[in-house]
């Protein structure tokens, strides 16, 4: 288990818990059970960008840092 | 007025091409932008279709019914304040599920609703599958696929838009089980022979 | 009936199940490029070198092409001095308010309304804005902006903002009005309210851009930096000082694409009606006005009233006053006014920034009422303050560097 903002580039995982904002993170297709995986994240505590569902989206870091994800490894990218 | 001219709101989230699909129905001028929350206040446009004229409304793009910002705001006080209206609900094609989130609150206030399946280009070159006869069954409500950019489907979507139903939410659960009987019948398709017989 | 939101989305979940098929989605150029802008090493160096071509291209096609090629060719060889010639009884009050100085070189200094008004508004400012909105149009239509949100969120998240308020701030630099309702792309009203002030004091519009490159081509950078550092500044406190919450950014990041040229061409063709149908009928109707009031002895009276303040605190020429008026109604035009005044160029740059920051033009002004007059009166407040504070402390620069 790890939390979102931890993931490494690339490193992917399934959504387990959402701890904070998530009535807005599932409106933009940020889901329980939901795949993630892990694009950018900006460096100075700057927003991480991830993919769901083939879409980008971007979100700060204390938000991402209450979405726990079950890692699943890297994926060649 | 309201039997002369008959309102038509569109609603969607941001950036799945509202403004561009509102351009191509009534000639108008929003402004399109490839970044969600360019449209920011709402446009009307007139579009007269088999002698029937519709009052077009593009509303900025919202995730659901529940305001986060300004912007959604407009588009959550447009619905409240014309309770009439038909609403054009509009999906991208490329991303159903996000949008089906508001389109299902709009169903639930038992708006008359009708949807297009925009970027449906871009879904074919992302080789997404987006079954449009499945979905009208389900939701008992015609489904238009569109593109705004390429001019597809856009005559099919002024067409279809009498055709505009109400659909029951108790109804659109049933049949997204499979259950497509009695309920089918009663709640969502009136026969519209959009869905090739269901 | 409503559904509660968690059966709803199972709901959602049952009717994608039965309705959407993915396919194995190939990677697209566009994904990869997606990708090297959003990253911070490569996304930094690209939004540099977006930034850079930006502003040469802007600079050098409607500063050096257009306006000095052939406009201000074709206004002062042919068009002044035909003017006045034709134009009868130069010691006239009408004289004066439409052609303006009889024995004026260039149409910067003649400052009547067909001189420098349409000078101003056609030859310099309407070229400065078309490359300014082509370019605007192709980031907006690519998809590049929602990136640029994401590189500069850190920086906006210290002065209670988030990344996404590029966008308000990149459509200021083109026109602060459809900047200002463009603030509702932010969630609480402490972030409109500060990006609304900060717009409204330290973003120049493109036409006031266009204007300061054709007038003050050495110092226009000096300008600009005055009003990031100002934007900076300005930001940091109103963040401690406004109550609210700053939320965080959370945004769609859509995929890339071409612009497509029907609605490049379309948006271009709609943005210059509106500049020639709105904005030229107010920079002539500006240089009537001021006109009138220089005649009317309103300005002179002004400028003697308040020469202490500008003298003493800001260390600039009474004269500007003047154009101080006329930004009231165009900054373009009083920056067009200021350049015919004798100044140092530190001068010269003080009381350009001043221009800038001292009040928005009649229109933002407007739709800032629109927006709420609370948060009007307040920004204004914020505005007087600013001016007052940052004016003198650009002088004090001056003074440190031994420049003022
Ligand atoms: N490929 C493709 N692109 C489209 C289509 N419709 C719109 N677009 C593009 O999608 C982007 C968004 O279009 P808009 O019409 O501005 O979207 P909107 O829904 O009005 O967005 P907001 O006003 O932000 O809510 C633009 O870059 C359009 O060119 C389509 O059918 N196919
Ligand atoms: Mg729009």
């Amino acid at each position: 288990m790890k939390r979102l903002s931890e993931l490494e580039y690339g490193e992917s995982g399934f959504i387990r818990e959402i701890r904070a904002s998530q009535y807005e993170l599932n409106r933009l297709g940020i889901r329980m059970k939901k795949q993630v995986k892990m694009s950018t994240r900006q460096p100075i505590k700057g927003p991480v960008v991830v993919v769901v569902d083939d879409m980008e989206v971007a979100m700060g870091l204390d938000t991402a840092e209450g979405v726990v994800i079950e890692t699943e490894g890297h994926e060649g990218s | 007025m309201a039997d002369t001219s008959k309102t038509v709101l569109m609603m969607g989230n941001p950036n799945v091409g509202k403004s561009a699909l509102f351009n191509r129905l009534t000639g108008g001028d929003a402004v399109v932008s490839n970044y969600p929350g360019t449209t920011v206040d709402y446009t009307k446009g007139v579009l007269i279709e088999s002698g029937q004229e519709y009052e077009v409304i593009d509303a900025p793009g919202t995730y659901s019914l529940e305001a986060r910002d300004a912007a959604e705001g407009v588009a959550v006080r447009l619905i409240s304040e014309n309770p009439d209206a038909t609403v054009l609900i509009v999906l991208d094609a490329t991303r159903v599920e996000r949008g089906l989130y508001l389109a299902l609150e709009v169903i639930e206030r038992g708006c008359p609703v009708i949807i297009a399946l925009n970027m449906i280009d871009a879904a074919r070159d992302r080789q997404i599958a987006v079954d449009a006869r499945m979905l009208q069954k389900i939701l008992g409500a015609p489904v238009v696929p569109t593109s705004a950019t390429g001019g597809e489907g856009i005559r099919n979507l002024a067409e279809t838009i009498r055709k505009a139903q109400k659909a029951d939410i108790a109804n659109v659960r049933a049949r997204a089980d499979g259950r497509f009987d009695e309920p089918a019948r009663s709640g969502g398709c009136a026969e519209c022979g959009r869905c090739g017989g269901c | 009936m409503a559904l509660p939101v968690q059966e709803r989305w199972d709901l959602v979940d049952a009717i994608a199940r039965k309705t959407v098929t993915t396919g194995t989605h190939r990677q697209t150029l566009g994904d990869v490029l997606g990708d090297l802008t959003v990253r911070p090493l490569t996304g930094i160096s690209v939004a540099v070198a977006v930034l850079y071509a930006f502003w040469s291209i802007f600079s050098s096609f409607a500063g050096a092409l257009v306006t000095d090629g052939f406009m201000v060719k074709a206004f002062d060889n042919y068009w002044l001095p035909w003017l006045q010639e034709v134009w009868p009884d130069p010691a006239s009050i009408h004289y004066f308010l439409f052609v303006g100085d009889p024995l004026a070189e260039n149409c910067f200094e003649a400052f009547g309304m067909l001189t420098s008004g349409l000078f101003v508004s056609i030859g310099v400012v309407l070229p400065a804005v078309l490359i300014f909105y082509l370019m605007m149009t192709v980031l907006e239509d690519s998809g590049y902006l929602p990136r640029l949100a994401v590189l500069m969120d850190t920086v906006f998240h210290r002065i209670g903002l988030h990344g996404y308020a590029i966008v308000p701030a990149i459509l200021g630099l083109g026109c602060n009005v459809p900047a200002v309702t463009a603030t509702r792309v932010l969630e609480t009203r402490k972030q409109r309210f500060i990006m609304m002030s900060l717009l409204a004091i330290f973003i120049p519009c493109g036409a006031q851009i266009g204007v300061m490159l054709e007038v003050i081509p050495e110092t226009v950078g000096w300008v600009m930096l005055y009003l990031v550092i100002g934007f900076g500044i300005f930001g940091f406190v109103l963040d401690r000082i406004i109550p609210g919450s700053n939320p965080e950014i959370l945004i769609d990041v859509p995929p890339y694409h071409w612009p497509l040229w029907d609605n490049v061409a379309k948006k271009l063709m709609n943005r210059t009606k509106s500049f020639l149908k709105d904005a030229v009928p107010f920079v002539l109707f500006g240089v009537l006005i001021v006109n009138v009031l220089y005649l009317a002895g309103i300005i002179g009276a002004l400028a003697d009233l308040l020469e202490p303040l500008f003298v003493i605190w800001f260390g600039v020429p009474k004269e500007t006053v003047g154009p101080l008026v006329a930004a009231f109604l165009r900054k373009d035009l009083a920056v067009a006014q200021l350049s015919a005044i004798a100044m140092t160029p530190y001068q010269m740059i003080t009381s350009v920034v001043l221009v800038s920051i001292y009040f928005p033009c009649v229109a933002t002004f407007v739709v800032m009422l629109r927006e709420g007059w609370k948060e009007l009166a307040a920004a204004v407040a914020v505005l007087v303050a600013t001016v007052f504070i940052y004016g003198g402390l650009i002088h004090a620069v001056g003074i440190l560097m031994g420049v003022a």
